[in-house]
């Protein structure tokens, strides 16, 4: 794992890295995907992925209306907002 | 009347006795998480609102539930209406849910009373409690030592004695390994028993609520009230709930118990093996019989959880942007700058590079090798398990290879040392199987724990046989000094 990738995945995840800290975490990345490049040893051919030990459909339900509008209290958390919309930087000039 | 290290069932019998009330036994809990407070179990407190709960349920004393005036903590990763829920991140520690997590208002409903929320790994990722954004829990047993995570609070509060019991959240451990470093009980039921509607994700496909309380018994009474199909959870499991409780006290005569070869316990520390060799002896004079079993795929367990566990939380903390709830960074340019430094600013160092390592799995080019390749090989992982299960009724291993360690000591400069700590918890939610810890004795004056991994919806023989156990066995009972913390 090279710096370059480093910098692509933070950019994908939307995150920055401290300058100080990014040779750590590069090296704590490759660390990681030592250890799961591991499995790359074991014979999966013809194995179906499991990608919930349940193993079932999500569950689904009627499309009903089954509570108030709740705005209010929904918007109350939001950092910035006025009665009726989360607010963000200007996205079209 | 002193009520720490109580029971639920001990403190059922004095407020039904009327040796105490539930005003004064709630305000004996919040007296003794005061004078606690060094251990740090709690981020919020619930006093204004619980101390009215309880003094409202004195004069109205009508519900019959076991719970009815219990005080309980819940870890900070349950959504609390009004009550601040911070995951222990600073990008949620302004976070005031506008609902209730099912889990936590079932045992509310129940007539317990919630006096706080615990400490935990920051998102639930990390298995010492030190990646809280709002610093470290000290083990009840030996201050400057770690609790174990992720619901390292939740493990201490109970340890320490100030509630009976605490909910728990375990996505590769979080619930047993805690419990087993601070010498308490802790199930971790099957996926879909208790609905994680309310429950901030960490990795989906594996996180299950649970109990950790003093005793088995007390665990049943929890996940009695936890249990039961929540149509809000699209993952929760549509199966009746027997009565865990009543189902406690069977014989365990001729039960199969199933030692994992590949385990190799004979790399552990000796006492820790020694301990482990002491609990077989309880069991067979018990009547339970010992069978050797394979589970050929199960040391691939660690990098298996360690490629999935990231993906799922990369996936599931694209959520936090700054934009609807949590922290905001001040002066950006534009929304792709918003997110990006209110992101950097609000997540802290090992939920950054899990984030990471879940991106790099699942980008392009990337998928195949490391995301699709680990979901087939926990399949092999699964298959392993229906196989020994046809010949076995639980399996057995140590909770943790360690006891607790100090702060700091681990992980610092590679954080690969401390994900084999989940060596022996791991595979269980990989399988979505229920599997309990219990305290059977001390090494070097800590605890340490032994875990039942039982098949899949059989919590009511995991309860039971850990119960036979705590009934011929006095561990459960040891309680810490906490001189060097009042």
């Amino acid at each position: 794992m090279d710096q370059e990738t480093v910098r692509t995945i933070c950019y994908l995840a939307r995150l920055e890295i401290d300058q100080k800290k990014s040779e750590k975490i590069q090296k704590d990345l490759e660390t990681i995907v030592d250890l799961i490049g591991g499995l790359q040893n074991i014979d999966t051919s013809a194995i179906e992925p499991l990608y919930s030990p349940l193993e079932m459909t999500a569950s689904i339900h009627e499309d009903i209306e089954n509570s108030d509008n709740q705005k209010e209290k929904f918007l109350k958390n939001a950092p910035e907002s006025n009665d009726d919309y989360f607010f963000v930087p200007r996205v079209v000039e | 009347m002193n009520i720490q290290f109580k029971s639920i069932i001990e403190l059922r019998e004095m407020l039904d006795n009327k040796s105490i009330s539930i005003t004064e036994l709630t305000q004996e809990s919040f007296l003794l998480a005061k004078k606690y407070d060094e251990l740090n179990c709690f981020v919020t407190m619930n006093e204004e609102v619980g101390q009215k709960k309880a003094d409202a349920a004195d004069s109205n004393n009508k519900n019959s539930s076991m719970l009815f005036g219990i005080p309980l903590a819940q870890k900070d990763l349950f959504c609390t209406e009004n009550l601040r829920t911070t995951c222990s991140s600073k990008i949620l520690s302004n976070f005031i849910p506008p609902y209730t997590a099912t889990a936590v208002k079932k045992l509310e409903d129940a007539g317990s009373i919630t006096i706080g929320k615990t400490n935990m790994d920051e998102f639930a990722m990390g298995s010492s409690n030190e990646t809280s954004f709002f610093g470290n829990v000290h083990n009840p047993w030996k201050k400057g030592y770690v609790p174990g995570g992720s619901s390292g609070g939740s493990a201490a509060a109970v340890a320490a004695g100030i509630v009976p019991a605490a909910t728990g959240t375990d996505t590769g451990g979080s619930i047993r390994q805690p419990a087993a470093h601070c010498g308490i009980t802790g199930l971790k039921p099957t996926y879909g028993r208790v609905s994680r509607w309310g429950m901030i994700a960490f990795a989906s496909s594996l996180d299950q609520a649970g109990p950790l309380a003093r005793t088995a018994e007390d665990c049943a009474i929890l996940l009695n009230s936890m249990s039961g199909y929540d149509s809000k959870d699209t993952t929760s499991l549509n199966s009746d709930v027997p009565d865990f409780l009543a189902n406690i006290n069977q014989p365990i005569d001729g039960l199969k118990i199933g030692i994992i070869k590949e385990f190799n316990l004979s790399d552990l520390d000796s006492e820790v093996q020694a301990r482990f060799e002491e609990s077989k002896k309880t069991y067979e004079k018990l009547g339970a019989k010992f069978i050797e079993v394979s589970l050929p795929n199960i040391s691939a367990s660690v990098p298996t959880y360690y490629s999935i566990a990231p993906a799922e939380c990369s996936s599931n903390l694209s959520r936090f942007d700054g934009v609807r709830f949590g922290h905001r960074a001040k002066n950006t340019t534009d929304l792709n700058d918003l997110y990006i430094k209110s992101r950097s600013e609000g997540f802290g160092d090992e939920v950054k590079r899990r984030i990471l390592i879940g991106t790099y799995a699942l980008s392009a080019g990337y998928y195949d090798a490391y995301y699709k390749k680990a979901q087939q090989v926990r399949r092999l992982i699964k298959n392993d398990f229906d196989q020994v299960f046809q010949s076995v009724d639980v399996l057995m291993t140590p909770t943790s290879p360690n006891t607790a360690f100090e702060f700091g000591s681990k992980g610092t400069q590679n954080p690969v040392e401390l994900y084999l700590e989940d060596l022996f918890t791991i595979s269980s939610n990989l399988a979505g199987l229920p599997a309990i810890s219990i305290p059977h004795g001390q090494v070097n004056s800590l605890p340490v724990g032994l875990q039942l991994i039982g098949n899949f919806l059989k919590e009511d023989q995991l309860l039971n046989t850990a119960h036979l156990f705590q009934k011929n066995s006095d561990f459960h009972l040891a309680q810490p000094s906490l001189e060097d913390f009042s």
